[in-house]
């Protein structure tokens, strides 16, 4: 190989994201030339709509996993202020009001979340664990288990495309990614994302008032998951209980995916985008070449194993070099 | 004992050990005979734990031979080590404080009944008759969580003697002991010698070593000073060995005018840290704390930035009593704290040079960031403390220890702190930034700044200082203006000989 060819190599593996991009570029190579309607307008379409509510809910996963902490509640959180906004729109409340109140109710679960882990100084994995339970049991009594069909009131938001190919919905996540990046990058909060993460008893001791922050972080977190439960109300046109399960996961793995350590410290926007991006091409593609189902979650667990790897060793490699 | 009689079961040759530029370990020679209790003495870094570690396996040497019954090595495993019989006890007890004595002394090889299970009972009555034999009385079923300290370190002794250790290295076993305990512990060190083992001890505590040793080695700077019969050498002798060094080492400062009291300390205590503590702070001064480890120093400092709670007493800053609830009150106020372990305590490993910088002043500087100035803030900090490293982005875990400790040092002169306090300022630093840090400390002094120095380093704490406070064992014994004291002196505070 040459000099040059080597160089390209090494910086498109520097980054976690540009390895991503790699891999989803190729996915998308195989796909498009297996089955040429994977390029097609409509598709791609469809597929940006996907993964829109899936980024927004990333975008809190990064805050979140960056400064250390962790909310597996989210999915929860979606079923529940969803049920509401619902709820609210069939007695005939003003849809976006109803929105409004929904986006209120996911920033006040999350805020308690976090609120109750840093009282009782215990992880806050295991407290929104939970409170996955507690979300959920309120959103089954209040519809005694059934399904919330809004009738198309508040379509605006997830029927909408620019120029008939982009979606209203990827526009807003985008919007999501470049909230998440000014936080982190361009402001006072952001830095202490970082430094919390990296080193809590060190941040304490050059006088962050780590309590208040981290609250600020689970109620930001709360804000984008509300957001995009929003989105997948206008999206589907229903909602219930368990609407949003397992996004949670799906979030934090696109995060990790992105290049951030779960102990926290590190990470940005572009890795979390790639890593949504990588589990939203997979699905895709894969479907598009018509794999068998079945086949296709044992493939989408073994190209998100090797995602991890990477970033894993990658990491790890970090490590070695500061000893 | 006659020396022909002697068996040597330990020999060690020329040991050197480099990290980076630092040397730990120079040409070391050393040995052990059964029946004997071989003291290391030497000042913090003289070389003795690395010492420790190539014995029992955890480091290896860059150079030399070690000679263990008869066997040459050029280093040692864990693993071979132990096979040999070499056993070390550290300060920090290592046992497994939920289960029981006898649980402990069989931990990793279980005895076991005919059906694969744990014989508990045939392992009480080992563990009690291996006790017996050595006159301890430790209940084998009680759990270790409610032995005391010294019965733990007992207990670490049987452990290491089930498997058959021949030779004992104890790391400072005595120092979070009362006078009982440390005497109960050196009768069972005595026993053990008797009994052919050949201990190897360390302590800062002198006198002891004097009433248990039979040889004395001493080290400094990674190097073998001389090895003394304890029956024929005095601690007057051991002292000046332990300190004598070249003048060179000794920094010369430039005088400081010290002007108003900034900071007043009355009878502040925390229990169990430190007590009754009282002193002044003046502007331009540079107060040195000194004493052993575990004097309660860095307890001390914790409380006065507010990072931990006092029990009793009174601070008072600049004419106001300071009351802090956390760090962040008493920063605002004008204080820093560089800590000891920056590593743990100060470095934000995985973050830039510039986010590791501005931490503080970031919660001053308004929600939005000016990324422009605060690059050229960093950039001037930078060049200013001659910080070494690939630019402003680059990780500072990647920085070397002298460095990392000038990237916290650049975040209080950004956040313009007005008292400082250094817990081991070059601790883990190379000569070179050392010099750089002292240059600055003085600076800040005539700058009318004012510093608070816990400093283990003899030299550093006399030739930095313009006054130094002693602390032993939580108290603040006296405090002595440096140009008064010599290196023998403050150690004879330190350890309590002047004064008895």
């Amino acid at each position: 190989m040459t000099d040059l060819g080597a160089t390209i190599k090494r910086r498109l593996l520097a980054n976690q994201w540009s390895f991503l991009l790699i891999v989803v570029v190729l996915l998308s190579i195989i796909a498009g030339t297996v089955n040429n309607r994977y390029f097609w307008p409509g598709n791609i379409s469809n597929l940006l709509g996907q993964i829109s509510v899936l980024s927004l809910v990333a975008c809190g996963a990064t805050i979140l996993i960056i400064s250390g902490n962790f909310d597996i509640s989210v999915g929860a959180n979606i079923g529940l202020s969803s049920v509401v906004m619902a709820m609210l729109m069939r007695s005939g409340v003003f849809p976006p009001l109803a929105a409004f109140v929904g986006v209120l109710i996911a920033i006040v679960c999350a805020s308690l979340i976090g609120g109750a882990a840093i009282l009782f100084r215990a992880p806050s994995f295991i407290i929104s664990l939970a409170a996955i339970g507690v979300f959920q049991g309120i959103a089954l009594f209040i519809t005694q288990g059934t399904i919330q069909t809004i009738y198309g009131q508040f379509e605006f938001l997830g029927g909408m495309k620019i120029f008939n190919v982009l979606p209203l919905l990827f526009i807003i996540a985008l919007l999501g990614y470049g909230l998440t990046h000014f936080i982190l990058t361009r402001t006072q909060l952001g830095r202490c994302v970082y430094a919390i993460g990296n080193n809590q008893r060190a941040a304490y001791l050059a006088g962050i008032n780590v309590n208040r922050q981290k609250l600020i972080f689970f109620a930001l977190n709360g804000l984008f998951v509300g957001c995009a439960a929003m989105l997948l109300l206008s999206r589907v046109g229903a909602a219930q209980p368990s609407t949003g399960t397992g996004i949670e996961l799906q979030a934090i793995g696109s995060v990790v995916i992105g290049g951030a350590p779960m102990s926290g410290g590190k990470g940005n926007v572009l890795g979390t985008f790639c890593g949504v991006l990588l589990w939203g091409v997979i699905g895709n593609a894969l479907n598009m070449m018509r794999v068998n189902p079945y086949i296709q979650d044992v493939i989408i667990g073994l190209l998100i194993i090797f995602a991890v790897a990477v970033s894993s060793l990658r990491l790890h490699a970090e490590k070695a070099m500061m000893e | 004992m006659d020396q022909n009689t002697r068996t040597e079961i330990l020999a060690i040759h020329d040991l050197s050990k480099n990290f980076g530029d630092t040397v730990a370990l120079d040409h070391v020679r050393f040995n052990l005979y059964a029946g004997e209790v071989h003291c290391l003495v030497g000042e913090n870094g003289a070389g003795k734990s690395t010492l420790i570690k190539i014995l029992s396996g955890a480091e290896r040497a860059d150079t030399g031979r070690i000679i263990a019954f008869g066997q040459t090595y050029s280093r040692l495993s864990p693993n071979q080590s132990l096979a040999l019989g070499i056993a070390t006890i550290y300060q920090e007890v290592e046992l497994v404080k939920s289960l029981t004595v006898a649980d402990n002394i069989f931990l990793g090889h279980e005895l076991k009944t005919r059906f694969g299970l744990v014989d508990y009972l045939t392992q009480n009555r080992e563990a009690r008759a291996l006790m017996d034999s050595l006159n301890i009385t430790l209940p084998e079923t009680a759990l270790v969580q409610d032995l005391t300290p010294a019965q733990q370190q007992i207990l670490q002794i049987v452990k290491a003697l089930h498997v058959n250790a021949r030779i004992m290295i104890m790391d400072e076993p005595t120092s979070s002991l009362g006078i009982e305990e440390t005497k109960v512990l050196m009768n069972i060190v005595r026993q053990l010698a008797s009994q052919k083992l050949g201990v190897i001890y360390i302590s800062h505590y002198l006198q002891e070593i004097f009433e248990i040793g039979d040889r004395i080695t001493v080290l400094k700077d990674g190097q073998v000073v001389d090895t003394f019969d304890v029956r024929s050498t005095d601690l007057r002798t051991i002292t000046k060995s332990m300190i004598g060094r070249e003048r060179s080492l000794f920094y010369g400062r430039d005088a400081v005018e010290t002007g108003a009291v900034v900071l007043q300390v009355h009878n502040l205590s925390r229990f169990g840290h430190f007590e009754n503590v009282s002193f002044n702070l003046h502007r331009g001064e540079i107060l040195g704390f000194g004493g052993v480890v575990g004097a309660g120093r860095t307890a001390l400092m914790n409380v006065i930035f507010g990072a931990d709670r006092r029990d009793t007493g009174e601070i008072i800053l600049n004419g106001r009593p300071l009351n802090p609830d956390s760090p962040r009150d008493t920063i605002e106020q004008g204080m820093a704290m560089i800590p000891e372990d920056r590593k743990v305590l100060g470095l934000f490993d995985l973050r830039s040079l510039l986010e590791n910088i501005t931490i503080v002043v970031n919660e001053t500087s308004g929600p939005v960031l000016d990324h422009r100035r605060e690059n050229a803030a960093v950039q001037e900090i930078v060049k200013r403390l001659h910080i070494v490293a690939a630019g402003i982005r680059q990780m500072a875990g990647f920085l070397s220890g002298g460095n990392q400790q000038k990237v916290i040092l650049a975040r209080w002169l950004l956040s313009k702190a007005q008292i400082l306090i250094f817990d081991e300022p070059t601790k883990g630093v190379d000569i070179g930034a050392k010099e750089q840090i002292y240059n600055l400390m003085v600076q800040l002094a005539k700058d009318g700044k004012s510093i608070l120095m816990v400093s283990s380093d003899m030299p550093e704490l006399i030739s930095l200082s313009t006054r130094i406070a002693v602390m032993r064992e939580g108290k603040l014994v006296v405090t002595l203006h440096s140009k008064q004291v010599t290196e023998q002196e403050l150690l004879g505070y330190f350890l309590g000989i002047h004064d008895n």
